[in-house]
């Protein structure tokens, strides 16, 4: 069986198309790591600076406030950091000057800069609120999740041969053979599935070493709460660390990329040829992201948990906790574990049923 | 080993691909003939449990090979029409997987695999992509490809599509040799490849078989319908069209010897020869004329020299042979 498992997973990687496919979608997410860090912006007692400059002045402005967030923090932060010239008529709250400044501004200052008059407790409830440098996680994972949706698609492209590839002719040798019907049918599943999960880890890996590379390894224990207003208007509303934050993404992405392949896997088997599976398999999996279905409908809260948004993460993520403070996003987990269980046995079943024609 | 089909039915929508078709195979090589659409790879499909019959059964020593499963395809070796391949696999590595699918393990499986590679001419591009191969080796790694488990069952559908002369004959000694206790069945359009190897062979026509016997005894079926007659070289394409002509041979004084499938002598100067399987075939599968009136009518009735000259107007006999051959 193991060697089977090879043998179908060099045919999957081996594939021209998904060595582009894949190429492509890794070095489309570097774009969107360089490109978020090069217009990284920051300015601070008169030094403007961007790109790594500005990751470094905004790490050196959260360095002097890290750990817990209190109400003497605030008011040290607002004193130091709030617009002090006058905001010449914009709201102060939107004005950007450096990451730290930002998230301060749009929780804890009025329009002109000066405290609002709110506390922590008022704005984060009994939460307690590390606060450090937490843009660059964030960036980063939302770079990911771009990334990820593209991948999904490179796995739809990377497992439409599995099985209607062999269509073409080689089913007659598959299948008259004494393994065709059975350890093989099994194998190519598994491989798919395997060739899915490699690419999922390859593209995590790249991300999160560019990730430390761009921003280094500051923050990760800090709130996700307490980032620049741009980063956190209709994100996730509730208190993760950016490591938790990272933790979820990457397993929902594992997860995600799961029950994309079973999809695929199904819809391999069922076709004829692998374009027509491609086609197919990429409208099964993208029609729950296009149906216009609003993120307060019930209806959604199941939609949310199919691959398509297990991808996108955010939005799955945005939809609140569980009891036990667990987000509601891990309901995705026993969902990718149903699609695999019906992909990988219905995927076999159709092919070892399959008669050459 | 006995393979039998009982009432062995395929239909796909409402052609009858095999129709009721009951046979019993013990080891030996099994020749299959029949004209494109005869059901012959149909037939093959349904011996490999590729493909599920609409009626009947085959069964492998009174054993349904659907129930057999796995342990019918162990003992299956099978060469598709046309085989798919992977481009970028080496031939050697294509062996290997093969033999990971037929369960071959280990040393056995890659010195088996080795062996044949020898045998069929490839040991030298073992290392070599398919994609670079030839027609010819490609068949020739589908042949291998088939005999990797030492099958006692093997079916080669076109076998020796793409081989030239050498490599065809190398093939039939192969397959003389393997065949000892096993059953081999083998289609081909080659008449001559199935008349060397084949010790019985079975003629298919319109998804059933027709006629079925060793090679010596089917073809007494025509004995005395096969004549070899003489004509002017540049009236030969007339005969060809008119005629059922299983050959023909230009010789140097301006003549051409035609060999004509007739139930009558076709013209004055024929003489009966000993049919062979290609007659056999041509007898059974021969196409109708364009249009027995037409043909007739530009046949001998402007230019009879030709037919004056072997001393017989053939045109009627022609207009009769075709309804003849139409009601077998």
């Amino acid at each position: 069986m193991r060697k089977l498992i090879g043998y179908e997973l060099r045919k999957l990687l081996g594939k021209r198309l998904t060595q582009m496919a894949f190429l492509a979608v890794l070095l489309l997410s570097a774009l969107f790591s360089i490109s978020t860090y090069q217009n990284k912006y920051a300015s601070y007692g008169g030094i403007q600076a961007s790109g790594g400059e500005a990751v470094a002045l905004d790490k050196e402005i959260a360095a002097r406030y890290a750990g817990i967030l209190t109400d003497e923090k605030v008011q040290q932060m607002l004193a130091d950091l709030a617009p002090k010239s006058g905001p010449q008529g914009l709201n102060a709250i939107y004005l950007y000057q450096n990451a730290m400044q930002s998230a301060v501004s749009a929780r804890f200052s009025d329009m002109y800069g000066n405290w609002n008059g709110l506390r922590v407790a008022d704005v984060f409830g009994e939460e307690e609120i590390r606060i450090g440098y937490v843009d660059g996680w964030i960036c980063a994972s939302r770079d990911m999740q771009k990334g990820f949706l593209f991948l999904s698609f490179v796995i739809l492209i990377m497992l439409a041969p599995v099985y209607s590839g062999e269509y073409g002719g080689v089913d007659s040798l598959i299948l008259a053979s004494r393994y065709g019907r059975t350890k093989c049918a099994g194998a190519k599943a598994l491989a798919g599935i395997l060739a899915a999960l490699l690419a999922t880890a390859a593209m995590v890996a790249c991300n999160m070493g560019a990730a430390f590379l761009l921003y280094g390894s500051e923050g990760l224990d800090c709130s996700i709460l307490f980032a620049r207003l741009i980063l956190t208007e209709g994100y996730i509303p509730y208190n993760l660390t950016c490591g938790a934050l990272l933790g979820y993404q990457i397993l929902l992405s594992f997860a995600g990329a799961v029950g994309t392949a079973a999809v695929a896997l199904v819809l391999s088997a069922a076709c004829r040829n692998p374009m027509i599976t491609i086609v197919a398999s990429a409208a099964v999996h993208i029609v729950p992201a296009l149906l216009p279905v609003p993120e307060s409908s019930p209806l959604f809260r199941l939609l949310a948990l199919l691959p398509v948004y297990q991808m996108q993460f955010e939005s799955l993520m945005s939809l609140g906790q569980l009891r036990g403070g667990l987000p509601y996003a891990v309901w995705a987990l026993p969902v990718s574990a149903g699609l695999l269980a019906v992909g990988y046995g219905a995927s076999r079943r159709i092919f070892a049923s399959h008669e050459v024609s | 080993m006995e393979l039998k089909t009982v009432e062995l039915t395929k239909q796909y929508g409402k052609k009858k691909a095999v129709y009721h078709m009951s046979v019993t195979l013990n080891a030996g090589v099994y020749g299959l003939l029949g004209a494109n659409g005869a059901g012959k790879t149909t037939l093959m499909r349904l011996l490999c449990a590729l493909q599920r019959p609409t009626e009947g059964r085959i069964l492998l020593d009174g054993k349904n090979i659907e129930k057999l499963g796995e342990g019918y395809r162990n003992l299956l070796g099978y060469l598709p029409q046309g085989f798919g391949y992977y481009p970028d696999f080496r031939a050697i590595d294509f062996l290997r997987y093969i033999a990971a699918l037929k369960g071959l393990e280990g040393k056995a499986g890659e010195r088996r695999a080795w062996e044949l590679l020898e045998e069929v001419g490839l040991s030298c591009e073992a290392r070599h992509r398919i994609k670079t191969f030839s027609g010819g080796m490609k068949q020739r790694l589908g042949i291998a490809q088939a005999m990797l488990n030492d099958p006692r069952i093997l079916i080669l559908d076109e076998p020796t599509t793409g081989l030239d002369p050498k490599e065809r004959v190398r093939f039939r000694n192969l397959i003389s040799a393997f065949s000892k206790g096993r059953i081999v069945i083998l289609s081909t359009h080659i008449v001559s490849d199935v008349e060397f190897i084949a010790e019985r062979i079975l003629v298919m026509k319109s998804g059933q078989i027709v006629h079925y016997g060793r090679p010596g005894e089917i073809t007494s079926e025509i004995q005395g319908q096969v004549w070899e007659c003489v004509v002017p070289a540049g009236h030969a394409d007339r005969y060809v069209a008119e005629l059922n002509v299983s050959n023909l041979r230009n010789e140097r004084d301006g003549r051409t010897v035609l060999r004509v499938i007739a139930g009558e002598r076709p013209m004055g100067n024929a003489r009966l020869v000993d049919p062979n399987l290609e007659d056999l075939y041509l007898y059974y599968f021969r196409e109708q004329p364009a249009g027995g009136r037409r043909a007739r009518g530009w046949g001998l009735s402007e230019d009879a020299s030709g037919a004056e000259e072997c001393g017989r107007d053939f045109g009627s006999d022609v207009e009769s042979q075709c309804e003849g051959g139409d009601e077998r």
